[in-house]
């Protein structure tokens, strides 16, 4: 599965996540996270992001994220569309992969 | 017994704050919505947010419902897979018409339970009645599947279809609401009156649900928390009912004790339906702490 | 849990739906915009309590009632206008606020590219953009004594242009010549930039480049935070410069500025001086060269434009180098010609 465009998803609302995701050339997911937890759950949301994206077969992506307290389930929700946003139109969710 | 479904909480499926913390307000149901709460550009990520949240969080006992799109639009088909896939208790139907548009979800609801292999049957199904040829067909549409639980009534594009409005008294209502709950009786399953949407009327509010309480509706859609108590205490049973109905029930269960073939109380029968009605009260009464069970067993 | 804010667009073309938005505005101590591509209101029941705008990639207006204030109304409206700009293909989005507002737009996911003391702030919604353009403007630096840069928009390219890159070619090792990449003339930025570099080809020592999105015209320019119309070049030029000194000049080892002597346009003229004064504090030297003069007038884009716009192409012939004047006379250029006659402003 590849990114080929940009996408963004979610709000900067209490609890959610915006998560935007650009193409990237070289091997390697970059996360750039802000989080107003950024100390105690940094490590753990960018672990989230990272996770997400693998489990969708993406090796490469770079990902912007503003965090206004999500919970993991957002998170993942949160990445889990912009992942497909930015794969292009036509392409169908594998709800194999995702479940 | 039937679960109580006094109050069904309207939750916007598209924002992530609602959807995992409605639960705490009580309500008996939690309905998340895909369909008219979600703009056309976030029926992806709505899907995909409560896809995840009903994963993921535990709502305890409350009834998880979720509002899909239409079918025959580009979103429901998806809407289906992927809540049948989280394992939610009610898919909701808007817009239903026909016996056919319970037929279609159904079958599509089937499909998935197969591939994913849940229990054929299990996922169940509520319909919204929002036009005159869907309140016309009402009794059809309660008795088109053993999955259906419910029938409600879509108050805002029902008046839209009979080229009225909203009105205080709500006697522009009045012939949808009897069709349906009068359909949903007979049928056997529940009914649930539409919204009210003017929050800060808490007097227009309970105006309407002491009406449709009359009117013999199940429970109420609400939208806001502010609303739920006022329903469930409108709901409630008054004192004399539960002592009556507490009567009605100690009578049947010594009727059991003793093998005895007839129920009988104050010199008339009492049968089946009349049992229930009773059960049901005192479920009502104990789910706003007026009755407890233990009371029973001073023997 | 906020049950109670909706969003809804607001037409400006709706006189009733503005009035209201313009006096809201007011009273929280800003005026509208000249321009907005989109404007967002959000209510409880039927209160205005907050909104926000857009003209491009730039968000603008925004405002929260100050009652209000603190409870995430300033998230809804951002996150709408993002959600906007997101839908319409801009995900590289900047915007200007107050200086004491930086903080919450950090919360945000925006970050600082350049300020003007206690006036205004320029941000982006990334953290390393302007650091990254600024690396990849480094990697064309050569090191040299003397190294200059100009600015020009050139629409389109004319002798007038060449003769300003020539001086400073002339009298420098190196000339970085940006192009203004931004979108406000008739010309479009790829043809431009191609007349220059065409134009270019007879000097060995410059280098071309576009401006990127942290240049920007006095079109775009938000002028609705400065009181004095006067002022409004004045910030503009001073956060341009700004943006200049902390990221161009220290990439490219810059020692001079050179730009072509203004006679007709006062904003153009005011820009320049503010300009002067503020490199030459920073010990960049600025040159002001003469226009080019063609029997007694100078040189100007604008009588090019303006000849083609009246089917004169012939005319521009003394006015353009060849390459600019070969390509307004072929095939390649009729898409343009039609645009340059078709617009009605002065750009």
């Amino acid at each position: 599965m590849k990114i080929i465009k940009n996408s963004m998803v979610g709000t900067l609302e209490s609890s959610d996540i915006q998560i935007r995701v650009e193409p990237k050339d070289e091997v390697g997911i970059e996360i750039q996270l802000k989080s107003s937890v950024e100390k105690q759950f940094g490590k753990q949301i960018k672990k989230v992001i990272k996770e997400t994206l693998e489990s969708l077969g993406i090796d490469r992506a770079f990902v912007i994220a503003t965090d206004k307290g999500a919970l993991d389930c957002t998170i993942k929700a949160r990445v889990q569309c912009a992942a497909y946003r930015a794969m292009g139109d036509a392409q169908k969710i594998n709800w194999e992969v995702i479940d | 017994m039937e679960r109580l479904r006094r109050t069904m909480m309207f939750v916007p499926g598209s924002n992530p704050s609602m959807v995992s913390d409605a639960y705490i307000y009580g309500a008996d149901s939690l309905m998340f919505d895909l369909e008219d709460a979600v703009a056309i550009n976030e029926k992806d990520s709505a899907r995909l947010l409560v896809y995840n949240a009903i994963k993921t969080i535990d709502y305890g006992n409350t009834e998880v419902v979720v509002r899909i799109n239409e079918l025959h639009g580009p979103y429901g088909r998806d809407d289906v897979e992927a809540m049948v896939r989280a394992g939610v208790d009610v898919i909701r139907l808007p817009k239903t018409e026909r016996k056919e548009d319970i037929y279609e979800v159904e079958a599509a609801i089937e499909e998935v339970e197969r591939k994913i292999g849940r229990e054929i049957g299990s996922t169940k199904m509520m319909a919204a009645v929002e036009s005159p040829i869907g309140v016309i067909n009402a009794y059809e549409i309660a008795t088109s599947s053993k999955r259906l639980i419910g029938i409600a009534l879509g108050a805002e594009d029902y008046v839209t279809n009979m080229k009225t409005k909203r009105y205080a008294n709500g006697l522009e209502l009045l012939g949808a609401r009897t069709q349906i709950v009068i359909a949903a009786r007979a049928a056997g399953i529940y009914a649930l009156d539409t919204v009210y949407s003017d929050i800060d009327n808490e007097e227009g509010f309970k105006n309407e649900v002491e009406l449709i309480k009359q009117l013999g509706f199940d429970g109420k859609s609400v939208i806001n928390p502010r609303q739920i108590k006022p329903v469930c205490d409108i709901f409630a049973p008054t004192a004399e009912e539960i002592k009556k109905s507490a009567n009605i029930r100690r009578a049947a269960q010594d009727a059991q004790k003793h093998g005895l073939g007839v129920i009988s109380l104050n010199g008339k029968m009492i049968d089946k339906p009349i049992v229930d009605r009773a059960n049901r009260v005192l479920q009502l009464a104990t789910a706003v702490g007026l009755y407890k069970e233990e009371m029973q067993n001073e023997k | 849990m906020d049950y109670d804010f909706n969003g809804k667009r607001i037409f400006l073309d709706d006189m009733l739906e503005r009035k209201k938005l313009e006096k809201f505005l007011n009273i929280q101590g800003i005026k509208l915009d000249k321009n907005l591509d989109y404007t967002v209101g959000i209510y409880k029941a039927n209160e205005l309590i907050a909104t926000g705008s857009f003209y491009k990639n730039t968000l603008r207006c925004l405002a929260v009632k100050s009652e209000y204030q603190g409870m995430g109304a300033l998230n809804t409206v951002v996150s709408n206008l993002m959600n906007e700009q997101y839908e319409r293909g801009f995900t590289h989005i900047f915007l200007y606020t107050k200086c004491n507002y930086l903080r919450l737009f950090n919360d945000l996911g925006f970050y600082e590219v350049a300020r003007v003391e206690n006036l205004l702030e320029f941000m982006e919604n990334k953290s390393n953009a302007v650091t990254n353009y600024s690396l990849e403007l480094a990697k064309t630096s050569v090191k040299a004594d003397r190294v200059a840069s100009i600015v020009i928009n050139a629409n389109p390219y004319t002798l007038g242009h060449q003769h300003l890159i020539e001086v400073a070619s002339n009298e420098n090792d190196v000339v970085h010549v940006f192009v203004v990449s931004e979108e406000a003339s008739v010309i479009p930025f790829l043809v431009r930039y191609e007349l220059v570099r065409r134009g270019t080809t007879q000097f060995k020592n410059i280098i071309l480049h576009k401006t990127g999105d942290y240049i920007i015209s006095n079109a775009t320019f938000p002028s609705y935070f400065i009181e004095e119309e006067e002022n409004v070049v004045v910030v503009h030029a001073k956060l341009d410069l700004e943006v200049y000194k902390k990221y161009i000049v220290p990439a490219l080892g810059i020692t001079s500025r050179y730009v072509g002597e203004e006679p007709y346009c006062n904003v153009t003229k005011k820009y320049n001086e503010v300009m002067k004064e503020s490199l030459e504090n920073q010990g960049i030297k600025c040159k002001t060269i003469p226009r080019l003069n063609i029997n007694g007038k100078a040189i100007s884009a604008s009588t090019v434009r303006q000849y083609i716009r009246e089917d004169k192409v012939e005319e521009i012939k003394g006015l353009v180098p060849y390459t600019t004047y070969d390509y307004f006379r072929s095939k390649e250029a009729e898409e343009i010609i039609k645009m340059i006659k078709s617009r009605k402003s002065r750009h």
